[in-house]
């Protein structure tokens, strides 16, 4: 056992006990850890997905965030989710075929954190973007990006709890993006 | 960089998750078995005689083996839910109880007149053990795998198929009151297959349905 407290387990406690602002200051003291290690083992994916790629680890963090046993040290869980997390992404993006990016330089968009449906102003191609997606998230999409509704309202309606409701629209847009990108001819 | 720090926004304004508590899965877990086996044992009875029959020194190893099993596969199945966990020494007890099982299975081998080793090996008897471990498991395989989402395993798959042993040994437990061959070479044999099968239709579907 540790002699002095892990401050990250602290927070996690506290967050975990129902402090949100501990919960806010966890996640920040994590993230650059979680960067490191995408960096470290993401050498053969560009590094515009490297940010993709924390971001899964943070929502896999928050799902699974109740699995950590206080009484146990802390960062050996936040490596073991991170390794996971990490290497389930690369298996999905390996996954697809490589192609050389020099090949694609000039019709890739520039900004890969752009909002995917901002560069398509014609209504149409959102639409037929938005129909790739599996129903739920493109109505999620819909509703909250293109119809603004409330997310209360549409979480009730879908019948989805507001942390479904986020992760489900966040995957959707992340979604929509690798689509966008896929599709400009 | 900003879309990481909403998306932290985000999950900080989440309502705090309720913590993992072990003793409630082993409970459900637990639950998923003993019922289907009751109503089993009630409805169809136990074997006649059974205290009888535990005088022979074989009948209850038939009992002793699977719930060893059940027991070790369960420990290891909740440590497995938390992310850090790693399977360990517990993988020398699999190694034991199988040395047991087959040490069990070549004496009676080799004592038994070659006539009697496989005489009740038969359609019925083999459908009527089979079918009813796995029909038994069926349920507490269902229930052990839902329970398991709520863990967080880095190893699916294994995890699924320590789901699978654990209900259907679990389920062998109560089976070995109602049946009546009591010869080492059927139900080493036999059980192990039923318990097998469950095991590896559970990996595959632990692979699945407890990623995350």
């Amino acid at each position: 056992m540790q002699l002095t407290e892990d401050p990250l387990g602290t927070l996690l406690r506290a967050a975990n006990a129902g402090d949100g602002r501990s919960y806010a200051r966890f996640l920040h003291a994590v993230t650059p850890i979680v960067r490191g290690i995408v960096r470290a083992r993401g050498r053969s994916l560009p590094p515009d997905q490297h940010e993709d790629i924390v971001q899964d680890v943070l929502l896999g963090l928050h799902l699974k965030r109740h699995t950590w046993d206080s009484a146990q040290p802390v960062r050996p869980w936040i490596y073991a989710i991170t390794r996971h997390k990490v290497i389930d992404a690369f298996r999905k993006r390996g996954a697809g075929i490589q192609l050389p990016i020099e090949d694609f330089s000039e019709i890739l968009a520039a900004d890969p954190e752009a909002d995917p449906l901002a560069a398509r102003d014609d209504r149409r191609e959102v639409d037929r973007l938005i129909a790739q997606l599996d129903p739920r998230s493109a109505e999620v999409i819909r509703a909250l990006t293109l119809r603004d509704e409330s997310q209360v309202a549409v979480g009730e309606r879908l019948n989805l709890s507001p942390v479904n409701l986020r992760v489900t629209l966040h995957r959707a847009m992340k979604r929509l993006a690798t689509l966008g990108r896929k599709d400009v001819p | 960089m900003t879309t990481t720090d909403d998306l932290i926004t985000r999950l900080a304004a989440e309502p705090p998750a309720q913590t993992m508590r072990s003793n409630r899965m082993v409970l459900i877990i637990v639950a998923s078995i003993v019922a289907p086996v009751v109503v089993f044992l009630f409805t169809l009875g136990t074997r006649p005689n059974l205290a009888l029959a535990w005088t022979n020194p074989m009948v209850p190893f038939k009992t002793a083996l699977p719930l060893a099993t059940c027991l070790l596969a369960m420990s290891v199945l909740l440590r497995l839910a938390r992310p850090e966990a790693r399977v360990g020494q517990a993988a020398l007890g699999f190694i034991a109880l199988a040395v047991v099982a087959l040490t069990l299975w070549t004496a009676t081998f080799a004592m038994r007149p070659p006539e009697t080793r496989f005489a009740e090996v038969g359609a019925f008897s083999l459908s009527e053990c089979l079918g009813l471990i796995v029909a038994l498991a069926i349920i507490p395989t269902i229930a052990t795998l839902r329970v398991l989402r709520q863990g967080a395993s880095t190893s699916p798959t294994l995890s699924g198929a320590l789901a699978g042993l654990t209900a259907a040994s679990g389920v062998a437990v109560g089976y070995s009151m109602f049946c009546t061959r009591d010869n080492p070479l059927f139900f080493v044999t036999w059980y192990g297959v039923a318990i097998l099968f469950v095991t590896l239709v559970s990996a595959v579907v632990g692979r699945r349905v407890l990623n995350w």
